[in-house]
């Protein structure tokens, strides 16, 4: 009778079909959202076959897209109305091969799938989503989730694709063959959104047809188990014959975080049973795996043909170069050249124009308002401080908008294959490499991005590393001390541009060789394995790259408009404040009377080995908040320095800054050292609060702080020594 | 059996160009499972496109890449150069 456990046959009437101990619990004959509860649908899929796209359309929110597999890592709940106008719950997940999840961001699809996470509903519904260029691959998951028991709707996506791969898909086949809604579409173009709408519209879905039995070797394995689960372990009948089967393939469901552990008895069947396979030698996974393929096999002979067979397509012609172990390099250095040099020339303009609006501001200010702190706290508070900050608007949507070229055409996961090399010289393997090239953006996206990776140590070096790159916060620190150190507009872009890419090869390396000490002491583990699936290339969706675009300069904006404009609300306060006795005293003599001057003195100690006084000192407390910060705050300490009548650009007032005995504070070394500075330590509250949740504890991103700024500290203390040493 | 014997080698060591047939998959089980998952398990023909120490490949239409480790772990017969 075991091998009659199949999920049930909605062909006929009856439950004749099912095992007695299924039809016995009252297992609705067809799944109706219950009228009262707003139905919830998950959104499933292998990586990268377009289920955030559908989800987009579907709901009309923003979530990112991109071409390369993991670009989702978490669930996102969205909302759709029905053709009725009902809401509709949608669950986007992260993409999955199997719910045999063997990386964090599978273990999310497989928890919400299986109603394991408390913060989520459990889906009633199942959206499949597949890649029709890779149906059978596609359906090996689909296959899975049939088990699961709940109403399916597959969507066929990418058809544009798979007729130009000359595949032809017969959909209506399909759908008589599994007995499930079949929709083909293409999420890209829209095609298929508002056919996927009506199908969730309905009040009844049918329960996949697809029979599929159990192999004879498993299959009193199975029964057991299922049985033990649903009496024991209070699972529903379906559920627990999925959960059964998952048991046995996947030894890292059992000890899930945050799920209830299993019963004694499940847990005792299951070791029984592993021993016993142990002693014979059954490799039961595989011929799990093997009798599922079969079937979809047969499955895919009868629905698809291929029209012609192809020859290498366009993406293979392209790889011979982006991929190949030289020409691969040289592209690859040139889209970084060409990334840096066009931060310093095509930034030039917007950046003026934002300059010297915000300078127009303070003047208007100044001219309208009568002298007097409070004009003081707009011009050098609010206004040196939010725009010395928002004039670096036009380099970071540059960054984005190149790295989002990156993302969308697909040649993120071609950096990863260029980039496994390398990489396995630390013992990290090139998938890696993504989540720290998207540190380049912004760490918190980059470190989210390491729940691909499968090895839980190479995770935890990766997330310790990934902000050694440079992110896009540093630009502005970079940037300002760039034009410190540079006076003038003659110097050609190519030398500033050259600077910065030292800095970001700085990080880089540093990355590269932290991860190397970790992984070889702290982290120690066996050298991972990898399979990266490599996406077509796809032309950039240039609509998703300014959306993201205009999503990080708002949140830029957002930032320079609360936490950068308090910070500098406070800072210009206790730069002004206590007012020196006599009120004729120097900018100077004030500032260095004043709360913020009393406190930067207390911690010159500490870094004046390495060229830095307090004022700078200053400018690295605050920006333990967001290393931007530092831009902001110098704008105020030498903006409130500079006196009443002044709102010239902060650079020229920090080269006008010196020592006590007369000595220019922004030496060409100093700024340097300040810049090397900022690639090291780690001045991210942001971060920091992301690396708790990600590592679930406070001891990594403690551990990042303290080595992260301990290397700053090293680093420039050795290089403004030796600077000083060699006359500089 | 065949007359003449088929080499069987590592996925690594298959020339690029040429297509081979997956025999037996060694490494750990974790890996054995998402490979046999991914439709790359015994019996799929795999081509290699390129590479030395990363192995591009390409299985049912799809490009995956492969690390040397992986590769090494996946061992195929050698097809005739025709058999396509
Ligand atoms: N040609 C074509 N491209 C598509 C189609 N649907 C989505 N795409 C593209 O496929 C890529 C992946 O889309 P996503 O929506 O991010 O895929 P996903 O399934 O959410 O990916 P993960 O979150 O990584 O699992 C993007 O570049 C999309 O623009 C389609 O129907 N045709
Ligand atoms: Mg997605």
């Amino acid at each position: 009778m075991a091998a009659n456990v199949r999920p049930p046959d909605p062909g006929a009437d009856g439950r004749g079909d099912l095992p007695p101990h299924i039809a016995a619990a009252s297992l609705p004959r067809r799944a109706s959202p219950a009228s009262e509860r707003t139905p919830v649908y998950a959104m499933v899929g292998n990586p990268n076959c377009g289920k955030t796209t559908l989800f987009n359309a579907l709901t009309g929110l923003r979530q990112k897209v991109g071409n390369y597999p993991g670009v989702t890592v978490e669930k996102k709940i969205g909302e759709a109305y029905s053709q009725h106008g009902r809401p509709m719950k949608i669950i986007d997940l992260p993409g999955a091969y199997s719910l045999a999840a063997r990386s964090p961001d599978e273990a999310v699809t497989r928890d919400v799938l299986l109603g394991r996470r408390a913060d989520t509903p459990q889906p009633d519904r199942v959206i499949c989503v597949l890649d029709a260029t890779n149906l059978e691959r596609s359906l090996y998951f689909v296959h899975q989730i049939f088990d699961l028991g709940r109403p399916v709707i597959v969507v066929l996506n990418m058809m544009d694709l798979a007729q130009r791969a000359g595949i032809e898909i017969d959909a209506r086949e399909l759908e008589a063959r599994l007995g499930v809604p079949v929709i083909a579409g293409e999420a890209v173009h829209g095609r298929g959104v508002v056919e996927l709408r009506l199908a969730m519209s309905r009040a009844e879905l049918p329960l996949p047809r697809h029979r599929w039995d159990v192999p004879a070797p498993i299959a009193p394995a199975v029964a057991e188990l299922q049985a033990s689960l649903s009496e024991g372990d209070g699972r529903p009948p379906l559920v627990a014959r999925a959960e059964a089967l998952l048991l046995l393939t996947d030894f890292d469901t059992v000890r899930v975080a945050g799920s209830t552990p299993l019963s004694a008895r499940t847990t005792g069947i299951l070791d029984a049973w592993r021993q016993r396979w142990a002693g014979q030698g059954t490799d039961w996974s595989g011929t799990l795996i093997k009798s599922r393929y079969d079937s979809i096999h047969r499955l895919c002979h009868d629905v698809t043909r291929r029209t012609r067979t192809q020859g290498p397509s366009l993406s293979d012609r392209v790889d011979a170069i982006l991929i190949h172990s030289v020409w691969g390099w040289l592209v690859f250095a040139t889209i970084m050249a060409l990334l840096f040099f066009s931060i310093f020339t095509l930034a030039e303009y917007p950046m003026n124009w934002i300059d010297s609006q915000v300078a127009a501001l303070g003047d208007w200010v100044k001219s309208t308002m009568s002298a007097g702190d409070l004009r003081d706290l707009f011009t050098d508070g609010v206004i040196a401080g939010v725009g010395g900050i928002v004039v670096f608007l036009p380099q970071i949507l540059i960054l984005f908008f190149f790295v989002g070229l990156l993302e969308s055409t697909g040649y993120m996961a071609r950096a990863a294959f260029l980039m496994d090399r390398p990489m396995s010289r630390v013992g990290l393997h090139g998938k890696s490499f993504i989540p720290l090239l998207g540190s380049y953006a912004c760490a918190i996206p980059g470190i989210m991005a390491t729940r691909t990776i499968e090895d839980a140590k190479d995770r935890l070096v990766t997330i310790l590393v990934a902000p050694l790159m440079s992110c896009s916060a540093r630009l502005p620190v970079y940037l300002l001390m760039i034009a410190t150190l540079l006076p003038g507009d003659a110097l050609p872009a190519g030398t500033k541009a050259g600077i910065m890419l030292l800095m970001y090869f700085l990080g880089t390396a540093g990355a590269f060789g932290f991860a190397w000490l970790f992984k070889r002491t702290l982290l120690r583990s066996s050298p991972p394995l990898m399979i990266l699936e490599l996406p077509p290339y796809q032309p950039p969706r240039f609509k998703d790259i300014l959306r993201h675009m205009v999503e990080r300069a708002w949140l830029f904006l957002k930032n320079a408009g609360t936490i950068i404009l308090a910070i500098s609300i406070v800072l210009w306060f206790l730069t002004t404040y206590p007012k020196h006795p006599d009120p004729a005293a120097s900018p100077d003599v004030q500032i260095a009377h004043s709360f913020a001057g009393q406190a930067g003195k207390v911690i010159e100690p500490l870094i004046k080995p390495l060229g830095f006084d307090w004022r700078i000192g200053i400018g690295l407390i605050t920006s333990f908040a967001a290393r931007e910060v530092f831009v902001s705050s110098m704008g105020v300490i030498f903006g409130v320095q500079a006196g009443d009548d002044n709102t010239a650009p902060i650079r020229d007032a920090m080269r006008a800054a010196v020592w006590p005995d007369g000595a220019p504070l922004f030496t060409p070394l100093v700024c340097l050292v300040l810049m090397v500075y900022y690639v090291f330590a780690m001045q991210c509250m942001s971060t920091i609060a992301i690396v708790k949740r990600e590592t679930n504890s406070w001891r990594w991103p403690l551990f990042q702080i303290a080595y992260m700024t301990g290397t700053a500290w090293l680093v420039c203390f050795a290089a403004y020594q030796a600077g000083r040493a060699l006359g500089f | 059996m065949s007359s003449a014997p088929i080499p069987l080698s590592p996925l690594c060591q298959l020339p690029a160009g040429r297509t081979g047939r997956v025999t037996r998959l060694t490494g750990d089980e974790g890996f054995c499972q998402r490979i046999r998952e991914m439709g790359f398990g015994e019996a799929a023909l795999v081509t290699k496109i390129s590479g030395s120490s990363t192995s591009l490949c390409l299985v049912n239409g799809m490009r995956i890449a492969l690390n040397h480790g992986a590769a090494m772990s996946i061992l195929v017969e050698h097809l005739p150069a025709a058999a396509r």
